[in-house]
C-alpha cells in the first residue's frame, strides 16, 4: 500500500508523474486513492523529500 | 454565489492571475479558484527572472524586487568559477510572494472574483460531452460552477488536462524534483546567479545560489532520477550542498517542488478549454525558469478566452491562434533547449571541468554563453545545429 511516511510538502511532483491519476492535493493534504493506485512506485522515487513509501499490507 | 460565468480560471499563480487580468479586460465575467489559503505562498520558486522580460508585462512594484543580478557564474565540479558577463544576464531575484499577492489584488480590483480554499476536483461535461464547468470542493462541500471557457492554470500538479483527455503525465526523466532553502546571514561575493554544475552537486540537474536582499539567498537544486544515485532524493543532495558551502547559515524557508523539464504540451486546448503555465509544461527545460512563461501564456490564454466568449463560433480559430502563439513565443525554443539539456546533463564531471578550463582561457569580455557552448560543441559536434537554434531564440 502507498503511504505517506514523512512530512508531505504538498508540492505535487508525485501527481505529475502518477499514471493512474490516484493522487490529488486538497487544501492542505495529499490524498491517495488506494483503489486507483497500481503500486508502481514512481511517486516514491520522484518525491523530492522522500515522504512516500510502499509498504506491504500487514 | 453566482453559478454561471463567462470564464473560470483554475489556479491563482502567475498564469492564472494574468489570464484573469486579461480576460476581464474583454468584459467577460471571470471567476478564479485557488486551492490554498493564501496567494503567493508557499514560494515554490528560485525567484530569478530576466529584468527586461519581467518588466514588460506590468508595472513592477519596487517591493517585489529583492535584489538585482548582472552576472552569471558557473561553478565547476572542481570548484573553479567561470564568470560570464553580459547584459543579457541582467535579472531580478524577486519576492514572489509579494508579487503574486499584489497581482491577485490588482486582478480582483479589475473585476475578477477570487475564491480561496477551493479545490477543483473535476471537469463537468454537458450532454454533448463538451466541457462546461467544474466540480469544486469548498470547505468540505461539493459545488458546481459553469463557464463558457475554462482555463487550467493549476500548475505542475494539474489533473484537469488529463480529464480533458490531453496526456499530461510526465515521464520520470522529464521532471526534476527540487528542494530549496532560503538561508540568512550569508555573504555572496557578487551580484550573480551562481549555478553549480556536475554530478557531484546535483546529478542530472544543477544547484543554484541566488542572492536576495539582507544577506539572504535562495539555495536549491534539482536532480534527475536517471542520473542520481539509488535511494537518494533531492533533499539529501541539498543537505550535502548546504553542509559544504553554507555550514553556518540559518534556514528560514525550506520548500520542495517539481519542475517540468520537457517540451510544452503539444495540445494546449480543446473545446471550451485552455491550458496555461506549468500545467502545460511551459518551463525552459534547460534552466527550469517558468515565471515569465506562465505570465505570457496566461495573458494569451485570457485573451483567447475573452475573444471566444464574444464570438463562440470562432472559438476554434482563437484557440488555434493561442497554441501557435505559445509555440512561436517559446515552445519552439524549448524544443532546442530540451535537446541541449539531454546533452549537458549526461556530461561527466571531468567533461565539465575540461570545458570550463577551456572557457576560462577566453578573455572575460568575450566569454559569453555562446562561447561556453562552442566548447561543448567541440566535444559533441552533432549538437551544433540545436545549439545554434537555441541561441537564435534567446
Amino acid at each position: 500500500m502507498l503511504l505517506l511516511s514523512g512530512h508531505c510538502d504538498q508540492c505535487g511532483t508525485c501527481i505529475a508523474v502518477c499514471p493512474a491519476d490516484a493522487l490529488m492535493l486538497t487544501e492542505s493534504l495529499l490524498s491517495i486513492d488506494h483503489q486507483a493506485c497500481t503500486l508502481c512506485g514512481l511517486c516514491v522515487n520522484i518525491c523530492p523529500i522522500g515522504a512516500l513509501e510502499l509498504k506491504n499490507e500487514a | 454565489m453566482k453559478r454561471d460565468w463567462d470564464i473560470i480560471v483554475v489556479g491563482g499563480g502567475p498564469a492564472g492571475i494574468f489570464a484573469a487580468l486579461e480576460a476581464v479586460k474583454s468584459g467577460a465575467s471571470v471567476l478564479l479558484f485557488e486551492r490554498k489559503r493564501e496567494m503567493g505562498v508557499p514560494v515554490r520558486c528560485g525567484e530569478a527572472v530576466g529584468k527586461v522580460d519581467f518588466c514588460s508585462y506590468m508595472d513592477v512594484d519596487p517591493r517585489w524586487i529583492s535584489s538585482e543580478v548582472n552576472t552569471f557564474i558557473m561553478v565547476l565540479p572542481n570548484g573553479k568559477e567561470v564568470k560570464l558577463k553580459s547584459n543579457i544576464y541582467e535579472g531580478y531575484i524577486i519576492n514572489r510572494d509579494l508579487f503574486e499577492y499584489d497581482m491577485a489584488a490588482r486582478a480582483a480590483e479589475q473585476g475578477t472574483c477570487i475564491r480561496m480554499r477551493c479545490n477543483v476536483r473535476e471537469l463537468l461535461k454537458n450532454a454533448a460531452g463538451e466541457i462546461c464547468g467544474v466540480k469544486v470542493e469548498e470547505r468540505g462541500e461539493l459545488q458546481e460552477y459553469y463557464a463558457k471557457v475554462l482555463i487550467a492554470a493549476d500548475g505542475v500538479e494539474s489533473r484537469l488536462a488529463r480529464q480533458a483527455e490531453i496526456d499530461s503525465v510526465l515521464k520520470m526523466k522529464d521532471i526534476e524534483p527540487c528542494v530549496q532553502a532560503t538561508v540568512s546571514g550569508v555573504d555572496i561575493p557578487e551580484k550573480a546567479l551562481y549555478l553549480y554544475v556536475g554530478t557531484c552537486y546535483a546529478p542530472g540537474g544543477y544547484a543554484w545560489v541566488f542572492p536576495k536582499a539582507n544577506r539572504c539567498a535562495n539555495v536549491g537544486l534539482g536532480i534527475n532520477g536517471k542520473y542520481s544515485e539509488k535511494n537518494r532524493n533531492a533533499e539529501s543532495y541539498l543537505r550535502d550542498f548546504l553542509k559544504r558551502f553554507f555550514p553556518d547559515a540559518a534556514v528560514q524557508r525550506y520548500i520542495a517542488a517539481g519542475v517540468p523539464v520537457t517540451t510544452n504540451l503539444k495540445v494546449l486546448s480543446s473545446p471550451n478549454f485552455l491550458i496555461a503555465g506549468d500545467a502545460g509544461h511551459m518551463v525552459n527545460p534547460l534552466n527550469g525558469g517558468g515565471i515569465t512563461h506562465a505570465i505570457k501564456s496566461g495573458i494569451l490564454a485570457g485573451k483567447a478566452a475573452g475573444e471566444a466568449c464574444k464570438k463562440p463560433e470562432k472559438m476554434q480559430a482563437f484557440f488555434d491562434h493561442y497554441e501557435k502563439s505559445i509555440y512561436r513565443n517559446f515552445g519552439k525554443n524549448h524544443e532546442s533547449q530540451y535537446r541541449i539539456k539531454e546533452l549537458v546533463y549526461q556530461m561527466s564531471d571531468e567533461e565539465y571541468n575540461r570545458i570550463g578550463e577551456e572557457v576560462l582561457k577566453i578573455d572575460i569580455r568575450k566569454r559569453s554563453f555562446l562561447a561556453v557552448f562552442r566548447q561543448v560543441v567541440k566535444q559533441h559536434p552533432g549538437f551544433l545545429a540545436d545549439v545554434m537554434r537555441a541561441f537564435a531564440g534567446i
